[in-house]
């Protein structure tokens, strides 16, 4: 794969990222969030197979088709199930208001891009570039965690860091054996999947999923 | 030869408003079912207002002539400092980013003072949310033409629109796109159309841009609407030609020229037609989720500075 | 005896001239006889300034000035390039608030302690940048300090705040003496020499230069205003009769710039990167907050007061730029920042003193001094509201005037400044690009609605109807500030050019009609062009519109629509507080406004509304979270530490018997 060509995808997928993330922070709408999900997965496969057709690893492939069925279909569906039976579709009242999350968005990219540049110099190339953004993607993820009160926007954030640390462990090792890459993405899935019954539990126990309310333990 | 082009390119643009406007406005009827009043409608209108009487209320003061006058002056300069035709510019007033944008604020300006110096409750409503959206929309110009700025190393637009030229692959590059995305964004709020104001409201409360205009009457009332027209175009043209710069011309040629012009006349009622058929689905923000909306076209240029350093 | 050597005495000599006709004067000519020698004192400081500036030299030694200490070398009066643009920008604004004083001064201000202080403190503040020692600089800075206090308590028994202010600005004058008496003595007792040439030869590094930065800065922007040490600027500014406010915010703040520029260029070059960040933090803050607090103030001085912090804080984050850029080897661009710099301190000077000059004669003519209670001043008192307009289209860097030349040089130089190896300058860029441009948005927003709701539309009080055009000496300084303004705003070319001779900038060039080229950045500005441009666009407009007008005069109605049967009342229209609103509802957790609102109903019953009252009121946040906590501790632990004092005399025998012992203890060991 030619240089420039691939230097153009791995600016495509890295860029697609940001700014799926950077419109989660924005809009208060869940189903939104989700969708932005699914786009999120569709770029982090991208940026993967990129990878393994330039470097000439073609064990990536297969991993960027899982990364594609897991990250991009299987949890955005089990997501939006949650999102139905809670009925929470909106995000009402966030912690931080989006005007100032946006704030601290352009804040932690910068202070991404400032971490990341040992990291660049010690092996330069297009790929190593790019870090800076899985850097800036795992911050944006715990932001979200931190500033939403729904469980349903915390496991969204969840999700998000999962996929800015991926996206950094794709770029700086150039790959990740297909074991590796299935038991973190099955770690993740389970994951998802007992908060998801936990979620339904709460809804059904207590009524409501926020989280402020749920301040004290009880047996 | 440069001065003529640029006096023809500003005729033109003056004589284009009008049908812009009035081509918007007949997409947008015909997306809602109506039937619309023609594409020459505000050609008409203007026309009729320029032979009105002009009335004025006591203890408004010289403000409501000499605002209207200032506007559209403004608005011509703009179409001529702003790279159209051609990219080609005097010697001695190079179109660079900060001159354009103050030029466009005087603009602004006279609009928020014929606000206040109207004397009425409804003006100054309307002069204090047009300036607090012109203030909160000024980084996000900044630091948009900054990130187009970085490949190319200067910030004169006309070098920037040639660079664009000369690079198609630089079209589609993070950088860029996020960066036109912000320019949009700064477009919609600083002409006043929807999502950030309706611009065919009747309603006093919601209206940022009429309110500013309601006192105004006759001569008075066609300058400004004129002018207002004026700015979308020259900034419709602005974006259109950073976003798909082919057919401007670079060379001074007759062709290129020629080409040049019938090119942006086609992008412009494109893109404003775009803009219509956009409105028509979109729901205009509560003035006070505006803010939010330009935190976050500041937030994508400053993601377009950043990835600008990433693709060294 | 050179030029400058017969200015520097000249200035003396007009000093005690104006003391001396403030004291013996007859209370009828008192104002024009020590005016007319102010207004020569100022003069002269302009001209000597500018001999100085333009490479002139001299200096006047006085042996020993003080008792007591007679190894102190002598104090040298000697102003290099930069002192002598200082001395001419101090100079010129007091020239001109001295002529509008004339026709200002009345009652207190006007007595002979008003007039003797006046001249006193314009001599410390010209005299500042000539100091060429330590001492002398001191001084000539506490002379300066000594005279506006006195001059900020002149009407403290017409306004009782006066006081409180008086006494912030004094604390707070003495705390930034005190730093810089810190400073100065760890550099002179590392370098040895008390002189600014020879402290500036000895090369003193590291940690020693660092704690002198520190003390130095902190004092000089504690002088300059700002953030978190501008607590005195919107007290002082607003209390002090204004002619005096207009030279404190127009050239005495310049004279902490003065010395940041004196202590970063000539007596410590070469700092490490992080005095540029610290710089850089202060200043980028405090222009974005001083914008802030004045776009939402609805008192005129107070919202000018912020405007200046705001003006400073972007005049310390050019030079910081220059500074790490510097560093970086971008010279050139750093040169450009630094000339950005110096192009605001003297278009800040002119538009400055305009407004405060402005806003003395509409309260003079009104007695109002709030924008709520203004308006329908561009009638009655239209040579003051066309010179406070021009000043406003300055402040807000409208074409074609200084403060539009100063911030596009600025943001060339911080648009082409750039380098993307040094990340901690590559970072700080766009961050300082969105800053400056935000605060050029709320700066625009600022001045709209000062000029707008202070001077268009009707008069919304009894004070505004009345008002009248004031004295020719007013208008005639309003006027002359006005003119620079523009003047200054259409010559950028051989304005840079000197300002960059001054700090020997190499790249400034003067191009076309007088327009300005900064070959480095490959930038070209020619207001003269643009504006000749404008004017050839605009003449056939004209001429349509004055044929148009001839045919079918404007026919004046008695009511406006305004949405439909409308009562004209003036109290309708908009008031400051409600056209800042929208930005207190944006920027709410920055401001925290305190709202108190207070319904009370009909006894019948619930669902009538007898009386509805709403208080909003904008305190500094600054000064609510950071001083008032400080000054409380310090309360309590006066408090706690009275309680030592008891009354009992037995105690106090044994505190000095105990300090006797110690000192005999000390001493022999």
């Amino acid at each position: 794969m030619p240089e420039a060509l691939f230097s153009e995808l791995l600016a495509a997928t890295t860029g697609l990222l940001l700014l799926s993330a950077t419109l989660q922070v924005w809009r208060r709408s869940l189903t939104a969030s989700i969708r932005l999900l699914a786009v999120q997965g569709v770029a982090l496969a991208g940026l993967v197979a990129a990878i393994g057709l330039h470097d000439h690893e073609l064990e990536l492939l297969p991993v960027a088709l899982l990364v594609l069925v897991l990250k991009a279909a299987t949890m955005p569906w089990v997501l939006s199930r949650v999102s139905r039976a809670t009925g929470a579709t909106r995000e009402e009242t966030p912690r931080m208001n989006p005007t100032s999350a946006l704030m601290v968005v352009a804040l932690l990219t910068t202070l991404a891009y400032v971490v990341s540049q040992p990291v660049v110099a010690v092996n330069p190339g297009p790929a190593s570039r790019a870090v800076p953004i899985g850097v800036a993607l795992a911050l944006i993820g715990f932001l979200v965690l931190l500033t939403r009160r729904r469980a349903l926007s915390q496991l969204i954030g969840f999700v998000v860091l999962d996929n800015g640390i991926a996206a950094v462990a794709f770029l700086t090792a150039g790959g990740v054996p297909l074991v590796v890459e299935l038991g973190a993405s099955l770690d993740v899935l389970l994951i998802v999947l007992i908060l998801r019954v936990l979620t339904s539990r709460m809804q059904l126990a207590f009524g409501d999923t926020d989280l402020d309310d749920l301040t004290e333990l009880r047996d | 030869m440069t001065l003529l082009i640029l006096v023809v390119q500003a005729i033109a643009m003056v004589a284009l408003t009008p049908v812009l406007i009035g081509a918007m406005r007949q997409v947008r009827s015909r997306l809602e079912g109506r039937v619309g009043a023609g594409v020459l409608q505000p050609w008409r209108d203007v026309r009729k207002l320029l032979r009105k009487e002009t009335l004025r209320a006591e203890g408004t003061g010289g403000i409501l002539a000499a605002a209207p006058l200032v506007l559209m002056a403004s608005s011509v300069l703009l179409c001529v400092l702003v790279p159209l035709v051609s990219t080609r510019t005097l010697p001695l007033v190079p179109d660079d980013l900060f001159v354009v944008v103050s030029v466009l604020l005087i603009g602004t300006v006279a609009l928020a003072l014929l606000g206040l110096g109207a004397g009425t409750a409804f003006g100054g409503m309307g002069s204090s949310r047009h300036m607090t959206i012109a203030a909160l929309v000024e980084p996000t110009v900044l630091v948009a033409v900054y990130a187009l700025s970085i490949p190319v190393g200067t910030s004169a637009l006309s070098s920037i629109v040639q660079a664009r030229v000369k690079d198609p692959a630089g079209l589609i590059s993070p950088v860029s796109l996020l960066a036109i995305v912000a320019l949009v964004l700064v477009v919609l709020a600083e002409t006043g159309r929807l999502p950030v104001d309706n611009p065919s409201t009747h309603l006093e409360l919601t209206m940022i841009h009429e309110a500013m205009t309601l006192e105004s009457s006759g001569r008075d009332l066609g300058w400004l609407e004129l002018g207002s027209w004026l700015r979308l175009t020259a900034l419709l043209g602005l974006v259109v030609n950073l976003a798909v710069p082919w057919g401007v011309a670079i060379h001074l040629n007759a062709g290129s020229v020629l080409l040049g012009l019938v090119a942006i006349v086609l992008k412009v009622v494109a893109a404003g037609l775009l803009v219509a058929a956009g409105e028509v689905f979109t729901a205009k923000l509560r003035l006070f989720r505006v803010p939010e909306l330009l935190a976050g076209s500041f937030v994508l240029a400053f993601l377009a500075v950043t990835a600008s350093y990433l693709v060294a | 005896m050179t030029a400058v050597e017969t200015g520097l005495l000249a200035q003396l000599a007009l000093a005690t001239l104006a003391v001396v006709a403030a004291l013996v004067a007859p209370p009828g000519r008192r104002s024009l006889a020590a005016g007319s020698a102010t207004v020569l004192l100022g003069l002269a400081g302009a001209v000597t300034g500018f001999l100085a500036m333009t490479g002139g030299t001299g200096a006047i030694r006085v042996p020993v000035a003080l008792p007591l200490l007679p190894s102190l070398s002598p104090l040298v009066l000697a102003p290099d390039r930069l002192g002598g643009l200082f001395m001419l920008v101090a100079g010129a604004v007091a020239a001109v608030a001295a002529l509008f004083a004339i026709g200002y001064a009345s009652g207190p201000v006007a007595s002979r302690t008003g007039w003797s202080a006046f001249a006193v403190f314009l001599l410390g503040m010209q005299l500042v940048p000539a100091a060429g020692d330590v001492v002398s600089f001191l001084l000539a800075w506490e002379l300066m300090a000594v005279g506006s206090a006195i001059l900020v308590l002149a009407e403290h028994r017409k306004h009782r705040e006066v006081r409180s202010a008086a006494l912030w600005y004094t604390v707070m004058t003495h705390l930034s003496f005190l730093l810089l008496l810190a400073g100065f003595a760890v550099l002179a007792a590392a370098s040895g020499h008390t002189d600014f040439a020879s402290i500036g030869r000895a090369g003193i590094g590291g940690g020693t230069a660092g704690l002198a930065f520190v003390l130095l800065s902190l004092g000089f922007v504690t002088k300059a205003g700002l953030v978190p040490v501008h607590v005195w600027l919107p007290r002082a500014h607003p209390a002090a009769p204004s002619h005096v406010s207009a030279v404190m915010s127009a050239a005495m703040v310049k004279m902490g710039i003065y010395g940041v520029l004196l202590v970063v260029l000539r007596l410590l070059p070469g700092g490490p990167g992080w005095w540029g960040v610290l710089l850089l933090a202060l200043g980028a803050l405090s222009a974005l907050y001083g914008i802030l607090q004045a776009s939402v103030a609805s008192d005129l001085k107070r919202l000018l007061a912020y405007s200046t912090t705001e003006n400073v804080g972007l005049i310390i984050t050019a030079v910081a730029i220059s500074m790490l850029l510097r560093r970086t080897q971008v010279t050139a661009v750093a040169d450009v920042a630094l000339v950005a710099a110096l192009l605001l301190v003297v278009s800040h000077a002119a538009f400055k003193t305009v407004l405060f000059l402005g806003a003395g004669a509409v309260q003079h003519a009104t007695g109002e001094r709030d924008l709520d209670r203004l308006g329908g001043l561009s009638r009655t008192m239209p040579t003051t509201s066309a010179a406070f307009g021009v000043a406003c289209l300055g402040a807000a860097a409208l074409p074609v005037t200084s403060g539009f030349v100063a911030e596009w040089v600025l943001l060339q130089a911080l648009i082409h400044g750039g380098g993307r190896e040094n990340r901690l300058v590559a970072v700080a860029m766009p961050i300082t690009v969105a800053i400056v441009a935000l605060t050029a948005g709320l700066a625009l927003l600022t001045f709209v609605k000062a000029y707008g709701i202070g001077f268009l539309a009707r008069p919304r009080s009894e004070g505004a109807a009345h008002a009248h055009e004031v004295a020719w000496p007013m208008r005639a300084a309003m006027t002359i500030g006005a003119v620079a303004v523009v003047v200054l705003g259409l010559a950028p070319g051989p304005l840079a050019v000197t300002l960059g001779r001054v700090v020997g900038a190499h790249g400034i060039e003067s191009a076309g009609l007088l327009g300005l080229n900064l070959p480095a950045v490959g930038a070209l500005l020619d207001p003269i062009a643009l504006a000749l441009l404008a004017l050839g666009l605009a003449v056939p407009l004209t001429v349509v519109a004055v044929r148009a007008a001839r045919r079918r005069p404007r026919r004046v109605v008695e009511l406006p629509w305004g949405g439909g049967g409308i009562r004209v009342s003036p109290r309708m229209q908009y008031t400051a507080t409600s056209y800042a609103e929208p930005l207190v509802r944006v920027f709410d957790d920055a401001l925290q406004p305190t709202r108190d609102l207070e319904v009370s109903h009909e006894a019948e019953s619930r669902y009538l509304v007898n009386r509805v009252q709403f208080r909003q009121s904008l305190s500094d946040v600054v000064e609510d979270r950071v001083y008032r906590p400080a000054i409380a501790l310090l309360a309590r632990v006066g408090e706690r530490a009275r309680s030592v004092q008891n009354g009992s005399i037995h105690r106090y025998l044994g505190f000095s018997f105990a300090a006797l012992t110690i000192v005999l203890l000390v001493v022999t060991w």
